[in-house]
């Protein structure tokens, strides 16, 4: 009889929300990870003595409120702030569009720019809102088992589900509509000024491999909003401390519960024996047995590299090895002397406290990631930047006063690197590193020109690095592409939807499975669902 | 006193003819009105140049349905469909292989080329030749490939459920599709999902690691598409290509002897043999409605016709927006059908030629053009062109689909003399402004073209004769095909099945009564299939029975 019941590999915040579930459900829960800190992206970072940036994410609006409320996350230290303004999305040419968590007050702006779009805006948040209560129910379920029962099962428990019947006649075809559409057309059905068009299509191709002409975006927003408050605007919630501090109140829930976190414990192959898993081998040997194998980390890393091929067989290892990994996302972070001066926000902090996106119109980002499709980064890259310090002065507390820190998303940066540092070899991304920095920073000047004055450090991590430190295979950091080939039933692959993966007593916790993902939790938190059905029934029945 | 029929038939392309034919062979009395001289709509051949006769727009054929040439008796009424074999894709020098040798070690020309033929056999020796791995990989992704056509293919004749009615009825059709699903392996059923969500380069890179192999194979995913090969959801077009049957054979195309043109006059000549009426030069102007129901037809001669019931088997956006009277149809259904995304995204130039091109992969005549020549020799340049067309411009360096049809049926053109195909993508509808244009850009569209085929075929400019430039708004002012897209619609993953045209009017009818649709704008979407004309004709024979009962 093995000391553990459960064992999962890799401690990221969806591993922390499964590992705090099953231990409340009264398994012996034991949480391997590989680096010294819990978090996995939702990790801060002290860049200079004293001052702290998000390191990947930065921001945490997307966690499901029914995990924050299971686990207790305020008493474990969780403190959130949302700020009045979602997104700034400036213009080189000192106009920009603002979006409110406030509707009418989004709507209000828009009015100056284009009476059309002021009227349509709030009939498009509801539209949002109302398709994403269905995706919601739909992302908290677990997608149906394909293999043994119809296909009309699936179809029907879909179309017989309440919330389907919910959106009523015409939301039901719409979202079958809806979904497998590209973006660009989404937003254009309803806005005419391209500036709006591009802020709000931002959300569809964030951290993907895609263009918003790419069919399936318009999902990827839809379930960007499913589940949480973003509704047409998108959430912008930080958590204090940085993401880091979310992760750190998961561990806590997960500790109160009874399970036992590791770090500096690297897992480097899953046993199995007789198509079953059986437990886990560390970098330094020790060997770990335990009644089920919980893997947080990707997919493709855990079926191709983690468990012994033959286990696996030819087929589903051809099928992983297929699972794709397109990372094209950078991050950037910076410390500021001081808050820089955008153009449009005319000093007007304010402005500057939700997700400040450059997106300057459809055709630029579509052009962003056609230089990604040839693996080149683009010399216009797409810009998501926070500054958290603005809600959050704990983050500088050990610096001088007036410092900000400024965490930056850029894409399209593709993890294949071609073209770039002429003379080395494709994909180095080591010599790259600075000249991709340099990019994004010009980027930042175009709309809050003297910004490059103001840097103090600077932090570039390419795909490459995302793959090295976070253990993301092809620096992807959603475990795999949210694409409509790696959705609901087929995330990550058909037949192994479900949260088993590939063996008996094999399970997938984190993004890479159903609802996919960003800082949610939501496939931690199904899969301790399926996990806990199969321990209890299995040990006790 | 206007004429009185028991259908009308507004449009004489090949799905009108079909819809015709059955419902002429039912009993109805029918009448089909079409706009132009000749018949067939997109597929009509038409003596362009002085004794060059070309299949002006659409030029082979795959799809045509089994059951309506069976039914229809299609051969007894003339027709003849001639084998294409093979697909011969030149690659410039530099860019694939060192150059091919003859038995004596000489290069046989300069670049290399990839030539597949129906032979199974030749092909994966050819493959070989580029790379051991994806030889073995196309004995295997054939089969499969036809798995997947023979499982899909059901829903060719399948009326689309609305997944938002109450009624579970509709819904039985899938019962049977779940069942077969249920028999698939594994491997099988993800293969499919994947057909269905990806685009065809990904699809086919899990297979394949020979770029112009890729390019190629992907280039029937995005025929008649404004997607490029990496775009997702071009997969399925790949696969809708594959479901093409000729005497049972899956993936052979063919030419209908005496052009495409030919496929229509049979099916013209079934509908008159079962009865039907048919007028050219016979435009519509408007759908005549009475209380909510169609009526009949007004002529621009101003000739009125009644009927029972009306059929548009034109596209959907000609039918609701320009044949009927303004307000008259449901604000929301309007909506939806504006919003139905035509975007044509290719052109079209046929050539008269003196004599065949050379291909210096490949030189003189040979068995390689008697097939279709693909240029298509990279991915990345596949992908390019796409990228032209999504900011308004044509491709600098197009993909271009090459057949020389004299070669299978010398007919076509004087005694030696060549007709010679060009289906040119991309062409974007929507040009950017600045071009001012596609009257102005025409020749320079094909300029472009033909010096594209010179570099890999140089003597080309020099054996033309004459040449027939088809923009996208030639297409759309000749054919109607509104904004010039030969598919009647796009075929993306939001207009297909029961979302096509419009999401809960999948099922031929529309909210005005007795008004039906009957064209490629419907369920299972564009190609010389007649799959559309012939399902809306025996949903509406079905319907007039149980209003009958």
């Amino acid at each position: 009889m093995s000391r553990w019941d459960v064992v999962i590999v890799g401690g990221g915040h969806n591993a922390l929300v499964t590992a705090a579930y099953l231990a409340r459900g009264g398994l012996r829960t034991l949480v391997l990870e590989r680096r010294e800190r819990v978090g996995g992206a939702a990790d801060t970072t002290e860049l200079a003595p004293g001052i702290r940036v998000p390191t990947l994410a930065h921001t945490v609006g997307r966690l499901r409120p029914a995990i924050q409320k299971d686990l207790g996350l305020s008493r474990h230290g969780l403190s959130l702030v949302a700020p009045e303004v979602r997104v700034f999305a400036p213009s080189a040419d000192g106009s920009a569009v603002t979006l409110w968590s406030d509707v009418a007050r989004t709507a209000e702006g828009l009015r100056g720019s284009s009476t059309h779009d002021a009227d349509a805006y709030p009939a498009f948040d509801r539209r949002v809102r109302s398709l994403g209560r269905f995706l919601d129910d739909l992302g908290r379920s677990t997608p149906p088992d394909i293999k043994s029962p119809r296909l009309g099962d699936a179809i029907s428990a879909l179309r017989l589900g309440r919330s389907f019947k919910g959106l009523g006649r015409e939301g039901s075809r719409t979202v079958l509509r809806v979904l497998p559409m590209a973006v660009a057309d989404l937003v254009a059905e309803s806005f005419e000024s391209d500036a709006l068009r591009a802020a709000l299509a931002w959300r569809g191709v964030r951290f993907g491999s895609v263009g918003p002409w790419s069919a399936g975006t318009a999902a990827n927003l839809l379930m960007d909003g499913a589940g949480n408050d973003g509704g047409a605007a998108g959430e912008t919630v930080f958590a204090k401390g940085g993401p880091g501090a979310l992760s750190a109140a998961l561990a806590a829930a997960a500790r109160e519960a009874g399970a036992e976190i590791r770090t500096g414990a690297e897992v480097t192959s899953i046993t199995a024996r007789d198509g079953r898993a059986t437990g886990v081998v560390l970098g330094g040997g020790e060997e770990i047995e335990a009644s089920g194998v919980v893997s947080g980390v990707d997919p493709k890393r855990t079926l191709v590299d983690l468990v012994d091929p033959v286990a696996v067989g030819p087929s589903l290892g051809w099928r992983a090895g297929n699972i794709r990994t397109p990372g094209v996302v950078a991050k950037v972070n910076l410390v500021l002397r001081r808050l820089p001066v955008f153009l449009a926000a005319g000093g007007d902090e304010a402005l500057l406290r939700g997700r400040i996106v450059v997106a300057p119109g459809i055709d630029a980002m579509e052009r962003a990631f056609d230089a990604a499709k040839y693996g080149r980064w683009s010399e216009q890259p797409i810009v998501e930047a926070t500054i958290p310090s603005l809600a959050d002065a704990s983050l500088v507390e050990g610096a001088r006063a007036e410092t900000q820190v400024m965490s930056v998303i850029a894409q399209y940066a593709p993890y294949a690197l071609r073209g770039h540092g002429a003379g080395r070899p494709p994909g180095d991304w080591e010599a790259a590193r600075e000249l991709l920095g340099d990019t994004v920073m010009r980027v930042l000047e175009s709309v809050a020109p003297g910004i490059g004055k103001l840097v103090t450090h600077r932090q570039v991590l390419t795909p490459l690095d995302l793959e090295r430190q976070y253990g993301l295979t092809g620096g992807h950091p959603l475990h795999a592409e949210a694409g409509l080939d790696q959705f609901f039933a087929w995330r990550p692959l058909l037949g192994h939807a479900r949260y088993r993966l590939g063996l008996e007593r094999l399970y997938l916790c984190g993004s890479g499975a159903h609802p996919g993902g960003g800082i949610t939790g939501g496939p931690g938190q199904n899969a301790a669902r399926e996990i806990l059905s199969d321990l209890r029934r299995r040990d006790r029945g | 006193m206007p004429q009185r029929y028991d259908a009308i038939v507004i449009g004489g392309g090949h799905n009108g003819l079909v819809s015709a034919a059955y419902l002429a062979r039912a009993g109805l009395r029918t009448v089909v009105l079409e706009r132009r001289h000749v018949l067939g709509g997109a597929a009509v051949t038409e003596e362009v140049f002085p004794g060059f006769r070309f299949s002006v727009f659409s030029y082979v054929v795959s799809l045509l349905r089994p059951e309506i040439i069976r039914e229809l008796d299609l051969p007894s009424h003339g027709l003849d469909i001639l084998p294409l074999d093979g697909t011969f894709t030149p690659v410039p020098e530099g860019m694939g292989r060192p150059a091919p040798k003859d038995g004596n070690g000489n290069p046989i020309g300069t670049g290399d080329y990839l030539w597949r033929v129906n032979d199974h056999g030749r092909t994966v020796r050819e493959l070989r030749r580029w790379s051991k791995m994806d030889a073995e990989a196309y004995e295997e992704y054939g089969p499969l490939m036809v798995d997947m056509a023979r499982f899909i293919k059901p829903i060719l004749a399948i009326v689309p459920p609305d997944p938002a009615s109450i009624d579970p009825r509709p819904l039985l059709p899938l019962g049977g599709l779940a069942r077969s699903f249920q028999k698939l392996t594994e491997r099988q059923q993800a293969v499919f999902v994947q057909l269905m969500t990806m685009s065809s380069y990904e699809f086919l890179d899990q297979w394949f690691e020979t770029d112009p192999l890729k390019a190629t194979m992907g280039a029937s995913g995005i025929i008649g598409t404004f997607q490029g090969i990496k775009s997702p959801g071009t997969a399925y077009v790949l696969l809708h290509h594959y479901m093409g049957e000729i005497d049972g054979a899956f993936r052979a195309w063919g030419i209908p002897k005496g052009g495409t043109g030919g496929i229509s006059n049979a099916i013209a000549s079934a509908a008159r043999a079962n009865g039907a009426e048919i007028r050219t030069e016979a435009p519509v102007t408007r759908i005549q409605t009475r209380g909510g129901r169609a009526t009949g037809v007004v002529l621009e001669s101003g000739e009125e016709l009644e009927a029972d019931a009306v059929l548009s088997s034109v596209d959907v956006r000609r039918t609701f927006i320009d044949l009927m009277e303004p307000g008259s149809i449901d604000r929301e259904f309007e909506t939806e059908v504006r919003r139905f995304k035509f975007r044509g995204s290719s052109g079209k130039v046929n050539m008269a030629l003196d004599a065949l091109p050379s291909f210096t992969a490949l030189p003189g005549e040979g068995e390689h053009l008697r097939g279709a020549m693909s240029i298509s020799p990279s991915v990345d340049e596949m992908e390019r062109a796409y990228d032209d067309a999504k900011y308004g411009r044509f491709s600098a360096k197009p993909y271009i689909d090459i057949v020389i049809p004299t070669l299978v049926d010398p007919s076509m053109a004087p005694p030696g003399k060549h007709v010679m195909s060009c289906f040119v993508q991309y062409a974007p509808y929507q040009l950017d402004p600045a071009l001012g244009g596609w009257d102005r850009q025409r020749e320079a569209f094909g300029d472009a073209v033909v010096a594209r085929i010179a570099e890999f075929a140089p003597d080309l400019p020099s054996k033309i004769l004459h040449r027939q430039v088809l923009t996208p708004l030639d297409i759309e002012r000749t054919t109607g095909l509104t904004e010039g897209n030969i598919f009647q619609g796009e075929l993306s993953l939001e207009q297909l099945f029961f979302s096509r045209p419009v999401p809960g009017w999948a099922r031929f009818r529309t909210p005005v009564r007795d008004l039906w649709l009957c064209g490629s704008s419907t369920h299972p979407g564009g190609g010389i299939m007649g799959a559309n004309g012939r399902i809306a004709a025996l949903e509406l024979l079905r319907a007039k029975r149980t209003r009958a009962s």
